[in-house]
């Protein structure tokens, strides 16, 4: 059971500390290229090497279930949830273990980047009539970069 | 406050469910003799005056006018005795008991609920206020009798007498604690449960909302006769919480503070004559309490020794066992202590496996409660239907004390309900007559028996009617569209299983308690949930029985790990009927490609779980794999699988909520459990599996 946590370093990177505004931390991966956040409120954990158990006769993306200390956990493959091709499992491949409305799930993503503070209410909705279902807002950072957000909620919806 | 006052809420709920059960089975038992005995009285009374008590100290108004008007009622038979009462006012009696209880038990429902209670009690309180007349009716000094009572029932105290009780105890609240005239309530309770003899002040604590301010200003008095009770009285009240002071002392005079609020019982003490009346009643009340105390003691006793656990930690208990249980294993059987020998270590680790497998035990023992429970609702459940069917029934109870996991108590409470009401609406014979003229005891028989066989326990409900009639299960199935093959290839024990498919009744009239076509398939489905199986016999003239076959706890399974492809699946052993090897040459094919299998000179189908669930590196060919005969209900097929790895006991653990969506119950995945690497391991649920493969093929 190689089970280890990968340290975010927390940093504000290049954000200004607005004094207005009213700031959140998000974390931010990335999956297929696309740099992604999601609030570190749904956020328990951050595992990776983890055992997945697969399950049969369910969805592909669904990868199976987790045994964390005892919890079973379902595992989502984000690439395969959005349609996007598979790819194998590399050393940076994470599983981030989510608590949404108490229902955990754990995403699995290709890697980790950061802990970041951002103004909520610079966000702004995806302007795309035919969107990704489980994307909903998004940001452009100071870089030229976009980050959109992932609607947990979505996600575990029923 | 918020927090105690929940508290106090599931104390009550707890208390008074208890209570209103006791007094079912009392009433069933009463009604069978036809007559209340004295005790029966007083345990009535009693029960009434603590939910009269505690309702109202939880403001719950409704619950305490009926309680309070039942009370009102029976301490007029208390006083006149039971014998006052003839036949036909008795059975009225017991409707209306029966009656109030069953409203009782409405509105506490609702409180469990958080729904409003009914405010609109004058209907009810009318008509056991009209039986009171009735029953008193007969005695010419009803009016006067019914005022000495109403202030009784009010309140249990005699007024304060300084001659009666000269040692007293003077508590006063924390300030702002709130509700001083419950939490003084409280204190009379607990003294009472002391089998103490006091008077208080002000004695209108548990219905008069406003003498919660008349302690906050001049304290709560307790009085005593003698000095030794009100050292026991001290000790009782030292325990007792948000107390800021008391002080205890001899009364010479009654002091001058109180004399205001007293004047309404002054006169009583005062005018002797009239006193006569109102003294006798309290006197009465309070010296029969003191004995049937006495009476209750060995009852008491017995009630110390249990405490009520919220189901929710002991579930919480289980889980943290299960973990201990595989940790232990994943310790002692560490990949790095391989190739050395380490005796005291091992020594160590035996020691500790023993004592993990007790407190897997006790653990377990904790959550295992009787049935007699839901049995006794069964009693109720038959005498409403011998009323209103007109039916001579008895049931007679076997084997109560069986203990099952509290879980599955719950669960086939209601499936035991339908199968009962099923056995006496079409299993006894309408007409007694026709029970006659089949030589059988004109009273039908209902026998509700459970019994332990190891793993398994086995609840059954056999009736002595008619029996069922075979061929009209089939014609009415045939009319249903139910049938998959020809009549006559159908066997006894398949017919009787039609009886618990969808949309099945025999009677073809609906009645107040079956035939609504929903019935026996809800019996089996709520059955199958926890693990049974439920199974029909009958032979017809002589009658029908029901059994259900349930597993002692939903916790732990004895199960059989077997491997394919890197996936490791427990199959329960009590599906197993065998497993063998087989070769190519066994297997025979059906013209679209379905293998069987040939076992005990019948032939089964063969599942494979490597193609079922799409496993990769899964054995294809039969001869490297093992076939694993197994039977759930009423399937029997074989299923192929790699290896068998070996048996374990294992801690079943339900599917994270989240893939309910997916239906994963009907791909046959009944749970998982954690195995002592920490890797998973999925639980099979042989029918499913099967229905699954159906549907795939």
């Amino acid at each position: 059971m190689a089970e280890s946590t990968i340290d975010i370093t927390e940093n504000a990177l290049g954000e200004k500390n607005p004094t207005a505004g009213n700031i959140q931390r998000f974390l931010t991966f990335v999956s297929d290229n696309i740099n992604f956040g999601v609030s570190t409120d749904y956020i328990i954990e951050i595992i990776s090497n983890h055992m997945i158990c697969p399950l049969p006769m369910v969805p592909d993306y669904i990868k199976g279930i987790i045994n964390l200390r005892g919890q079973t956990i379902p595992i989502i493959d984000i690439r395969l949830r959005m349609g996007k091709m598979p790819q194998e499992y590399i050393d940076t491949t994470c599983i981030i273990i989510l608590d949404v409305n108490d229902i955990s799930v754990g995403i699995v993503v290709d890697s980790v980047t950061q802990v970041q503070d951002i103004d909520v209410d610079k966000i702004s909705p995806i302007p795309l009539e035919n969107r990704q279902e489980l994307t909903s807002s998004m940001i452009a950072r100071e870089d030229g970069s976009v980050i959109l957000f992932l609607d947990c909620e979505e996600l575990v919806r029923q | 406050m918020d927090a105690s006052m929940e508290g106090l809420l599931e104390t009550y709920l707890f208390e008074t469910n208890s209570l209103l059960d006791g007094l079912d089975e009392l009433l069933i038992n009463a009604e069978k003799i036809g007559d209340f005995s004295e005790d029966d009285v007083n345990e009535i009374f009693r029960s009434m005056h603590t939910i009269k008590g505690s309702s109202a100290m939880l403001e719950f108004n409704f619950l305490m006018e009926i309680a309070h008007h039942i009370e009102d009622l029976f301490f007029y038979i208390r006083e006149n005795g039971i014998d006052s009462l003839d036949q036909a006012h008795k059975s009225e009696l017991f409707n209306l008991m029966f009656k109030s209880t069953d409203k009782l038990r409405s509105e506490i429902e609702k409180v469990e609920n958080n729904e409003p209670l009914e405010t609109n009690i004058d209907s009810f309180v009318a008509e056991i206020n009209g039986l009171l007349d009735k029953i008193s009716g007969k005695v010419s000094d009803s009016p006067e009798d019914k005022a000495p009572e109403k202030a009784s029932a009010g309140t249990e105290s005699v007024p304060l007498n300084p001659d009666d009780a000269p040692h007293y105890i003077h508590v006063f609240f924390e300030d702002g604690c709130g509700m001083e005239n419950l939490r003084a309530f409280m204190i009379v309770n607990a003294l009472q449960e002391r089998e103490l003899e006091f008077i208080y002040y002000p004695n209108d604590i548990d219905s008069n909302p406003d003498s919660a301010e008349k302690i906050i200003e001049q304290g709560f008095y307790l009085g005593f006769r003698t000095a030794d009770a009100r050292e026991q009285a001290v000790r009782a009240i030292d325990q007792a919480q948000n107390i800021r002071s008391y002080e205890t002392g001899e009364r010479v005079e009654e002091p001058a503070e109180p004399e205001p609020e007293q004047q309404p019982a002054s006169p009583a003490e005062t005018a002797p004559a009239a006193a006569n009346t109102a003294a006798a009643a309290p006197k009465a009340k309070s010296e029969a309490p003191a004995a049937k105390k006495k009476e209750a003691a060995p009852h008491g006793a017995v009630k110390q020794d249990l405490i009520s656990v919220n189901l929710s930690k002991l579930d919480a208990l289980m889980a943290l066992v299960g973990e201990i249980v595989i940790t232990e294993s994943m310790v002692t059987s560490s990949p790095d202590l391989q190739g050395l020998s380490l005796d005291n270590f091992n020594k160590s680790a035996r020691q500790l496996r023993k004592l993990t497998d007790d407190l897997q035990d006790i653990s377990m023992s904790l959550r295992m409660v009787s049935v007699s429970g839901v049995f006794q609702k069964m009693n109720r459940i038959v005498r409403d239907m011998k009323q209103n069917l007109n039916r001579d029934v008895r049931l007679t109870i076997i084997g109560e004390n069986t203990e099952v996991d509290k879980t599955i108590v719950d669960s086939i409470g209601d499936p035991l309900m339908h199968i009962v009401r099923n056995a006496i609406d079409h299993g006894i014979e309408e007409n007694v007559q026709d029970r006659i003229a089949a030589g059988k005891d004109p009273q039908g028989e209902v026998i509700l028996s459970a019994a332990h066989t190891g793993s398994e326990v086995i609840i059954s409900v056999e009736d002595d009617g008619r029996g069922m009639d075979t061929d009209a299960i089939l014609a009415k199935a045939a009319r249903n569209g139910l049938l998959t093959k020809p009549e006559s290839d159908y066997s006894q024990k398949e017919i009787l299983s039609l009886l618990m498919m969808p949309g099945f009744s025999t009677n073809t009239e609906v009645t107040e308690y079956s035939g609504r076509g929903v019935g026996l398939d809800v019996v089996k489905k709520n059955v199958e949930a926890v693990g049974g199986i439920v199974s029909i016999t009958s032979e017809l003239g002589k009658g029908s029985c029901t059994t259900l076959k349930i597993p002692l706890t939903l916790a732990i399974a004895d199960g059989m790990e077997i491997s394919v492809g890197k996936s490791i699946f427990t199959i329960p052993i009590s599906n197993i009927r065998q497993s063998f090897k087989a070769t190519e040459e066994d297997i025979i094919l059906d013209p679209s490609g379905h293998e069987m299998v040939r076992c005990m000179d019948e032939f089964y189908p063969v599942v494979r779980i490597g193609e079922l669930y799409n496993i990769p590196d899964s054995c294809t060919k039969i001869n490297d794999g093992i076939l694993m005969w197994v039977e759930a209900s009423d399937k029997s097929y074989c299923l192929f699988v790699d290896k068998l790895i070996g048996e374990h006991q294992v801690v079943v653990k339900p599917l994270p909520p989240y893939l309910q969506q997916f239906h994963i119950k009907d791909s046959g995945i009944s749970g998982c459990s954690i195995l002592g690497d920490g890797n998973i391991t999925i639980i099979l649920d042989v029918a499913h599996v099967y229905a699954a493969a159906q549907g795939i093929y």
